[in-house]
């Protein structure tokens, strides 16, 4: 079979690299997140992951290197690429005077959607991620796991083919947690393909088909969560890779009696 | 607690100057601006050492007044407060006030300008050299609580201000005392206008300044004057004054501390329920059935109507809008009858307020902090983005210079010249916001993010964005002339210019602001990836 006939990955990342002053925060990453996979990127914090992520949906330019989006190079023709992606950053304000509906909206309105389809995806988003009650309150006055439903709305509204989510299930609670889950599984069930960022290895091993370990920058390890897992948990592996805590003191003053 | 206090300050200066080592230029530059004031202290004191006791005392006083108008003033509208040592900061330790205040009082005594006015206000001393030595103690002692109660009574203000422009619920209260200072200052404008400044000088503000003499702002500077007078119990009971005053004001900053230890600002308050008035916001633009050019794209209203709920409930956004009137209101209100300037100067103040609002907005990206990234993913839409910004500022800019205008023109009874004036402000208005588009994407910086302190200045940023600030100032400068001076040379010359002003504003203002706005939409696109690195 030729490469043509290959569907292009949803995600291919190619020599991708970026310097923040003296520290090489990505090195030169090659990443191919096939169409149509539950994709998890995990490791340590200060990994790089985010800053990986961010290049991979415009929100921060490389230094060197390609990503491409079904094929379309996201910094040349962002007009293109950009609207097949929905994203979640981690750790990055709302417009926090805005109420939840009207974020939504606006993220709706933003990506180009006529009014009536906005109205209706806001109204069945909301009541998916169970934030009818909240949909008029402003983000301002949201607790964390509120404020990440809503971006998680944000990213949605306008049925995007590639989910690129930060740490979505960060501060969410169980009820919610299991909501986002079914809505996740239902997209890539349905062709769509979700990229997913976390350090929680249980809820990574539970949900997706493809797993990349990454650490200073670099990718350590990637194929399908069993070629990565090796026969073992996801956690041992990915410590083995990384290398424990090399000082493992004994906080001995801690001990309560 | 001390130690680690101060440690904590020092430290967090040392690592700002070590990674942006231009500030070292601001601080190296205001210490020569000093070290060439003070000689000027000296030869002050020595040339009021040849007056009588009571003029060298209104003197001092007028210098003591200037002196605490800057000191409340300027961290509030202008600079914002270092807030390194921002009390809401050590919420989370579980410390109680007393423990960090006096670590907190050593920290803000330790500043260069305090060890500027404190120089200053002891060299002003030598005034009373000849007057013996008590009296010169006393001057000293005078000076001392003068500067404490000037830095006390800065904290206190801002805090206060700050405190108020925090809540959602007393944004009311904080425009109703902005307005009734403004107030205050009008009988003080009426009496210059009928009396002129030189009868003001020689009686009024001679009643003022003996007046001020018997209150905290001047009694530690008039106290040698008593005792140079014999009156011993006059020294006596000002310094007694001045002490409670600074305990007063510390107790008054620990009662700020106190209750901003237990009320951390992230939390909005009270949750208001309203509807969603994003999703129709394009389709009740003014005008439904304008023409197609003049309307803004749906995107473009949708942004337009994110940052008009900004510009109204932001605190950040208020204190911009209530910035604006500074310039203009302290040039008509004190610097006009002051300076005794002719009515036709008054056309100045509606000026002034166009290109404060329109230069103010030279960062205007950077308040959206990091929540910039659901316009950058959105898509190629820089043009958009802009154009929405730029006409929610225009929103109120217009409505607010046409006011002006209308006010200065009643007040001065220049009618004909009052068309040439609108479209004046047009053109200054058009100009400075199409640089302010173009600058606020080319080099934005950061400011303080959303909850922080509105007065704020980012850790440390004495003179942050320094290099936006200028360039886009000095645009501004090259430019205004160009509809400036049709507008001077009607006043001055000709009536008949006024018509090249009319026609020069509407059209150059208009058009300055399209293609300021258009080449910022495209700059945008091509610095989307640079954009949040740089305001976050």
């Amino acid at each position: 079979m030729s490469d043509a006939a290959l569907p292009p990955a949803a995600i291919s990342l190619r020599a991708l690299t970026k310097r923040f002053g003296s520290t090489l925060a990505v090195d030169a990453i090659d990443l191919d997140i096939p169409s149509g996979s539950f994709y998890g990127v995990v490791g340590p914090n200060g990994a790089g992951k985010t800053t990986t992520l961010s290049m991979a949906t415009g929100l921060l330019t490389p230094d060197a290197g390609t990503a491409l989006i079904h094929g379309i190079d996201l910094w040349a023709e962002p007009e293109a690429a950009k609207p097949m992606l929905g994203v979640l950053p981690d750790g990055l304000y709302s417009f926090d005077r805005l109420t939840g509906a009207e974020l939504i909206s606006y993220a709706g309105l933003l990506r180009g959607l006529d009014r009536d389809t906005v109205r209706a995806r806001r109204d069945d988003l909301l009541a998916a991620l169970d934030l009818e009650a909240a949909g008029r309150t402003l983000v301002t006055d949201y607790s964390a796991g509120m404020t990440k439903k809503i971006a998680l709305a944000c990213a949605l509204v306008h049925a995007p083919r590639v989910l690129v989510l930060d740490e979505p299930f960060e501060a969410v609670d169980p009820v919610s947690a299991g909501a986002i889950r079914r809505i996740l599984v239902a997209f890539v069930a349905s062709g769509g393909t979700v990229v997913m960022s976390s350090h929680v290895m249980a809820l990574v091993e539970r949900l997706c088909d493809r797993v990349a370990v990454v650490a200073s920058g670099r990718v350590l390890a990637e194929g399908t969560l069993d070629e990565v897992r090796a026969g073992r948990e996801l956690e041992e592996r990915f410590i083995d890779l990384i290398g424990d805590v090399s000082d493992q003191r004994d906080l001995a003053w801690l001990r309560q009696s | 607690m001390v130690a680690a206090v101060l440690g904590l300050k020092f430290r967090t200066q040392r690592h700002i100057l070590r990674r942006e080592w231009w500030r070292i230029l601001i601080v190296v530059s205001g210490a020569l601006w000093a070290m060439l004031v003070l000689p000027w202290s000296v030869w002050a004191a020595n040339a009021l050492r040849d007056q009588s006791g009571d003029v060298r005392e209104d003197a001092l006083v007028a210098v003591a007044l200037v002196v605490s108008i800057g000191w409340v003033v300027v961290p509030i509208l202008i600079t914002g407060l270092d807030d390194t040592l921002d009390p809401g900061r050590f919420a989370s330790f579980g410390v109680r006030a007393r423990t960090i205040m006096p670590g907190l009082v050593i920290a803000a005594l330790l500043t260069i300008p305090v060890a500027f006015f404190t120089a200053m206000f002891v060299l002003l001393c030598l005034s009373w050299l000849d007057a013996g030595v008590t009296t010169m103690l006393i001057a000293v002692i005078g000076a001392l609580l003068t500067v404490a109660s000037l830095v006390f009574g800065a904290r206190v203000a801002s805090m206060w201000a700050t405190r108020v422009l925090a809540s959602r619920r007393a944004r009311g209260a904080a425009l109703a005392v902005m307005l009734g200072s403004l107030a205050l200052v009008a009988p003080l404008a009426w009496v210059l206008f009928r009396d002129g400044l030189d009868a003001v000088l020689e009686y009024d503000l001679v009643v003022l300044l003996d007046q001020l003499a018997l209150t905290p702002l001047g009694a530690g500077m008039a106290a040698p004057s008593a005792a140079l007078a014999g009156d011993t119990w006059g020294a006596v009971w000002r310094l007694a004054m001045m002490v409670t005053w600074v305990i007063v004001l510390l107790g008054a900053w620990r009662a700020n501390i106190d209750y901003s230890l237990v009320h951390p600002r992230f939390r909005g308050a009270g949750t208001r329920r309203r509807d969603d008035s994003i999703v129709g916001a394009g389709e009740r633009q003014w005008f439904a059935n304008r023409p197609a050019w003049s309307r803004l794209s749906p995107i473009a209203a949708t942004v337009r109507a994110r940052l008009l709920r900004y510009w109204f409930s932001d605190p950040r956004y208020l204190a911009n809008m209530l910035g604006v009137l500074t310039f203009p209101v302290v040039f008509f209100v004190v610097v006009m009858p002051i300076a005794g300037l002719d009515a036709r100067w008054s056309f100045l103040a509606p000026v002034m307020l166009a290109a404060s609002i329109g230069w103010g907005r030279h960062n205007d990206i950077a308040y959206d902090s990091s929540a910039l990234w659901l316009d950058v993913v959105s898509g190629r839409i820089g043009a958009d983005v802009m154009r929405g910004r730029m006409s929610a500022v225009m929103a109120w800019a217009l409505p607010a210079t046409a006011l002006g205008c209308l006010a200065v023109v009643l007040w001065s009874g220049l009618w004909a010249i009052g068309l040439a004036l609108l479209a004046a402000c047009v053109g200054v208005l058009g100009l400075t916001l199409g640089i302010s588009a173009l600058s606020s994407v080319v080099v934005p910086y950061r400011v303080p993010a959303p909850g922080e302190n509105p007065l704020g200045a980012e850790v440390g940023s004495v003179g942050a964005g320094l290099v936006a600030q200028l360039a886009s100032s000095a645009a501004t400068v090259v430019v205004l002339p160009l509809v400036l001076l049709p507008l001077v040379l009607a006043l001055t010359v000709d009536p008949r210019w006024a018509w090249l002003a009319a026609v020069a504003g509407l059209i150059l203002g208009p058009v300055a602001y399209l293609i300021g706005v258009s080449s910022a939409g495209r700059l945008y696109d091509a610095r989307s990836g640079k954009l949040l690195a740089s305001v976050t």
